[in-house]
């Protein structure tokens, strides 16, 4: 059995969890906290698989639980879920130290499927805020290169169109017109003083942007 | 005309006289030079005939002492090879000393048997040379000297012949001969190449000459017996000889086919029969030698002295023409200024009269025609008194008229003259006489002024004055009136009113002033701020002042002013120049109003208005944080369950499935509107992630909502307060929206980095811009809003924009300052 702590300030919110999780039958809720000092306590005392925590909570919040979850119980996944869908919280939640992220209103089609997954080890995290993570990553690695003189969404178009991306896939990942990527292209190619995409392709794969 | 014609006449005169003269000098010379060559060249011909008879006689002993020698004789005696060689040696041997041609001796027949030049090309030996004359003359005992072109060697020369005797000295043996160059004597001739010297024989046959082309031509001209005459005696080669073309003319002259003539010397040479030795000199030569040393000492002079006549020629005519032309125009002038004269006389605009010394008018002035109402015929010849009124006319002849003739002047005559029609004008007359010779007055130059339109204008004068004067006593009475009026206002005007000078004296304050200095204005007077503040606030005054001065223009200022009672006013002060009548700044004119009470009233609202920004914000993040948090969980809640309940009806009742379904896609959209609510209220992002995230994620989103790209960057950022944080994300949240709402942008950019404790925040665009100062861009796009928020966070907003030069809004706050913070 796969035991589960759901940690969220809504006890109708928990109840709601509580049930898909337990639609499964190898799982089984062991702990619900309603405040973040109350989820490191249940931790202790009903050694959970994963815990389920929500980002907004009185007393410490989500982000401060992974945090001290992550100094005594390193080994224990820990899934965000949470009314936040955009992509900052993610970010600030995988680096916190979060094995998974998912919205609330996702919950039901893929709370199951995320226990699972970062039960395994591996990371449950929406594309995007993959991405995200992985661009700030390289640039905090790679202090004093051209990649610096990049904003997230320039550092995002350059991974993107150097793994062949159209303008108009770009565009539409991003929620944005196939224009704006073009004039992000342009600048992009004028920043780091390129001429094409193959030569953004190569700065990309030089620079670990992208792996091979 | 004439002048000019005779200094040409001159000039041509002097040219020619110049140039007889030195024809005739140059004549004088040449003949003089004609003679002295002629005498030159007898003496030259006389020299030439001793030398040259000296020369070819040279050899005449010589020969004999050879003839004498036992050698030539043994030779001759017995003509064996070893004689002979023998005689070779002894010839050999005076050809050297002698310097002879060739030294040889002929048998009694003639044949030659030894010689000096035996082992030449062309030796003398084995041939016969019995046809010489040298040879029969020596053979009749006869030494002889004869002078002939060689026939074997083509040599000239001069040939000394002796008879050689044995010992029987009837018959001679043979003859002994030296042959001595020609060259050597025509060399040691010595003459120049103007010289012509000829040596002829009698026929004229040109043998030697220091003129090669000469020899052997004919001096005259000969008949072809004379000429096959001197072929036969083969004394001058084989020919042909030809005439030089010379003709004679008179004794003295000799003419050569070109025409040009010779002076001509000849004399005969001693010992030789026949012979001349000829002197000829060109003419043209001897005029060259007289001639060239002429030109070039003359030719300067003459043509210095040409040049200096052509100089004085042209400086004399210009002299000339200068003074004609003066003299001209002094004509002309006088002409003119007599015309002018008369003109002026008869067109000046005054009455202008002459009367000789019987009081006849002599002329008028056509003013004083016109201003009489005359015509000249009417009046010329009449007495000037019938032109007078009758007290006039009195006063003319009893005093004035004898007066003016004996003094000749009489100046400001009261008269009245009478016109045409009866009129009577006033006049004043003044004249001067114009004297003949002896100095007696013989006529007048009189000028009458019409007085009359002068006294007319003299009583308007004084109207106007009057008027004048009643006009000013009217100004006088306005200006007593807006001082008065001035001064009203100057005493119960809440402001404060002050003048001051250029230095800052005080000349002025009103009423107000004198309240809250508690001096009155005479006390005032001529003090400065110095002497009635303290001493930073005067000098804070006098700066503003000079500010004024200095830049011509009026300023307003706010300025702290202590009163009496210690407290200390704020003062807006609007000072502008007074301008003296240089243009310059001649003082400073304050007028002041105390807004003290403003100013505590606006620091109120101030405060107000932030603690109502910072209620709104709070309040705002309260009801996002509800909607979100509550609202939205709830409705989270609800989807978890309609989601659950369609899974369970599913099979069962896929009605209620279905409807399950559609509650769920609708629970979808309220957290969606939910959601949306939260973030336009206050984005979470910026409570929970801080601003750096907020404003990342915002710029995202206006790419999602717009056309727009909007990119971030940002540098590493210290902790940023939460008032600090809530202001620089409103107002980047401001202008961005003013971009995607007004701007057209294609292109925005959101820069947020830190700098001397200071959080900087740029938000830029490459939209149509705005007018900064236009009363649209505060209110429309609220701007007056920004600029409030970043003034509560104790920053500063700076806009730069322009019509279609983007927009460029900075804000910077200090980073520490929490001091106003109202949270």
């Amino acid at each position: 059995m796969i035991k589960v702590l759901l940690a969220d300030d809504h006890s109708i919110v928990r109840e709601g969890l509580r049930r898909i999780v337990e639609e499964s039958a190898d799982m089984e809720v062991v702990a619900e906290a309603a405040d973040g000092r109350d989820a490191i306590r249940q931790v202790e005392t009903a050694a959970p698989d994963v815990a389920v925590v929500d980002i907004s909570m009185p007393g410490f919040d989500g982000l401060e639980v992974i945090t001290r979850l992550k100094g005594s119980h390193p080994e224990l996944p820990v899934l965000i879920l949470t009314m936040h869908e955009e992509a900052q919280y993610i970010v600030r939640a995988i680096e916190a130290g979060a094995m998974g992220y998912l919205t609330k209103q996702s919950a039901p089609e893929q709370l199951v499927e995320a226990i699972r997954k970062v039960l395994k080890g591996h990371r449950f995290i929406t594309d995007e805020a993959a991405e995200l993570l992985a661009l700030r990553i390289a640039r905090g690695t790679h202090k004093q290169t051209p990649l610096d003189s990049l904003s997230m969404r320039e550092l995002q178009v350059l991974r993107r169109l150097a793994m062949g991306y159209t303008n108009r896939e770009i565009a539409s990942a991003y929620g944005i017109s196939i224009k704006t990527v073009d004039t992000y292209r342009f600048r992009l190619l004028k920043k780091l003083n390129l001429r094409n995409n193959a030569q953004l392709s190569r700065f990309a794969i030089q620079n670990q942007l992208i792996q091979t | 005309m004439r002048l000019r014609l005779i200094l040409m006449v001159l000039s041509l005169l002097t040219f020619l006289s110049t140039s007889i003269g030195g024809y005739l000098y140059y004549h004088n010379l040449k003949e003089s030079a004609l003679l002295e060559a002629e005498q030159q060249a007898e003496v030259r011909v006389e020299m030439l005939r001793i030398n040259l008879s000296a020369k070819i006689s040279e050899n005449t002993r010589p020969a004999r002492v050879l003839a004498g020698i036992p050698e030539i004789v043994r030779a001759l005696e017995n003509p064996r090879p070893a004689p002979l060689g023998h005689a070779n040696q002894v010839l050999d041997h005076f050809n050297q000393n002698l310097e002879a041609d060739v030294c040889y001796l002929m048998d009694h027949s003639g044949l030659t048997v030894a010689s000096s030049n035996r082992d030449d090309r062309d030796s003398f030996v084995g041939h016969n040379f019995d046809f010489r004359p040298y040879f029969t003359r020596a053979m009749q005992h006869a030494p002889a000297t004869y002078l002939a072109l060689g026939t074997t060697s083509g040599i000239r020369g001069v040939y000394s012949s002796c008879p050689v005797y044995g010992t029987n000295r009837t018959i001679p043996l043979g003859v002994v001969v030296v042959k001595a160059p020609i060259e050597r004597i025509e060399e040691e001739l010595g003459l120049g190449p103007e010289d012509i010297i000829l040596v002829t024989n009698p026929l004229g046959v040109i043998f030697i000459s220091n003129r090669s082309e000469w020899r052997y031509q004919l001096l005259w001209d000969l008949s072809r017996e004379e000429i096959a005459g001197i072929a036969r005696s083969r004394q001058f080669g084989e020919g042909p000889w030809r005439w030089t073309g010379l003709k004679l003319r008179d004794d003295r002259y000799v003419l050569d086919h070109k025409g040009r003539r010779y002076l001509m010397n000849r004399t005969r040479i001693d010992n030789y029969p026949g012979w001349d030795i000829i002197h000829l000199r060109s003419l043209d030569a001897i005029a060259k030698v007289v001639s060239e040393p002429l030109i070039r000492i003359t030719g300067p002079v003459v043509f210095t002295a040409s040049i200096l006549i052509g100089f004085s020629v042209f400086f004399l005519y210009q002299k000339a023409s200068q003074e004609i032309v003066k003299r001209k125009e002094v004509q002309k002038a006088l002409g003119d200024s007599e015309r002018r004269y008369r003109s002026l006389y008869n067109h000046t605009p005054a009455m202008l009269h002459s009367i000789d010394s019987s009081g006849h008018l002599v002329s008028v002035s056509d003013f004083w025609l016109e201003a009489l109402g005359y015509r000249r015929n009417e009046v010329i010849g009449r007495q000037l008194t019938d032109f007078l009124t009758e007290s006039s006319r009195l006063y003319a002849e009893q005093s004035v008229i004898p007066d003016f003739f004996r003094t000749g002047i009489c100046q400001d005559i009261p008269y009245q003259f009478r016109r045409a029609n009866g009129e009577v004008i006033d006049v004043l007359l003044s004249a001067v006489a114009e004297r003949d010779e002896t100095g007696k007055p013989v006529r007048s130059l009189a000028v009458s002024i019409d007085v009359t339109a002068r006294n007319r204008a003299e009583r308007a004068l004084q109207l106007a004055q009057e008027e004048l004067g009643r006009y000013t006593r009217g100004l006088e009475k306005q200006v007593q009136e807006r001082t008065r009026e001035i001064t009203g206002i100057l005493r119960y005007t809440p402001d404060v009113v002050s003048i001051k000078d250029r230095d800052g004296r005080y000349t002025l304050i009103n009423t107000r002033f004198e309240a809250i200095l508690g001096r009155s204005n005479d006390e005032v007077r001529g003090l400065t701020d110095t002497d009635l503040f303290p001493p930073a606030v005067a000098r804070q005054f006098r700066e503003n002042d000079l500010k004024v001065v200095r830049e011509r223009r009026s300023f307003q200022f706010e300025e702290p002013m202590p009163h009496p009672d210690g407290t200390i006013h704020d003062y807006l002060s609007v000072k502008f120049p007074f301008y003296g009548e240089d243009g310059e700044a001649s003082g400073v004119c304050e007028i002041s109003t105390d807004i003290t009470e403003v100013k505590k009233a606006q620091n109120q609202l101030r405060r107000l208005s932030a603690s109502i920004m910072a209620g709104q914000e709070k309040e705002r993040a309260a009801i996002a944080r509800e909607l979100h948090d509550e609202l939205g969980q709830v409705l989270t809640a609800l989807r978890m369950d309609s989601v659950w309940m369609a899974k369970r009806l599913e099979d069962r009742d896929p009605a209620a499935a279905r409807r399950a379904h559609d509650m769920c896609r609708l629970i979808d959209k309220n957290i969606e509107d939910v959601r949306g609510m939260a973030i336009r209220l206050r984005p979470g992002v910026l409570d929970d992630l801080g601003l750096v995230a907020a404003l990342e994620w915002y710029t995202t989103d206006i790419e999602r909502r717009s056309e727009i790209v909007c990119a971030f960057e940002h540098a590493a950022m210290p902790v940023i307060n939460e008032a600090v944080a809530t202001a620089a994300y409103r107002i980047a949240q401001e202008a961005l929206t003013n971009t995607v709402r007004h701007a057209r942008a294609s292109k925005a950019s959101v820069g947020l980095h830190a700098e001397r404790e200071h959080l900087i925040l740029r938000v830029r665009d490459n939209g149509r811009g705005f007018d900064p100062h236009g009363a649209s861009a505060s209110e429309g796009i609220g701007l007056a809003g920004m600029k409030e928020r970043a003034n509560l966070v104790g920053g500063r907003l700076r806009v730069w924009s322009a019509h279609g030069q983007g927009t460029d809004i900075r804000l910077e706050v200090p980073l520490m300052d929490t001091g106003r913070n109202p949270t």
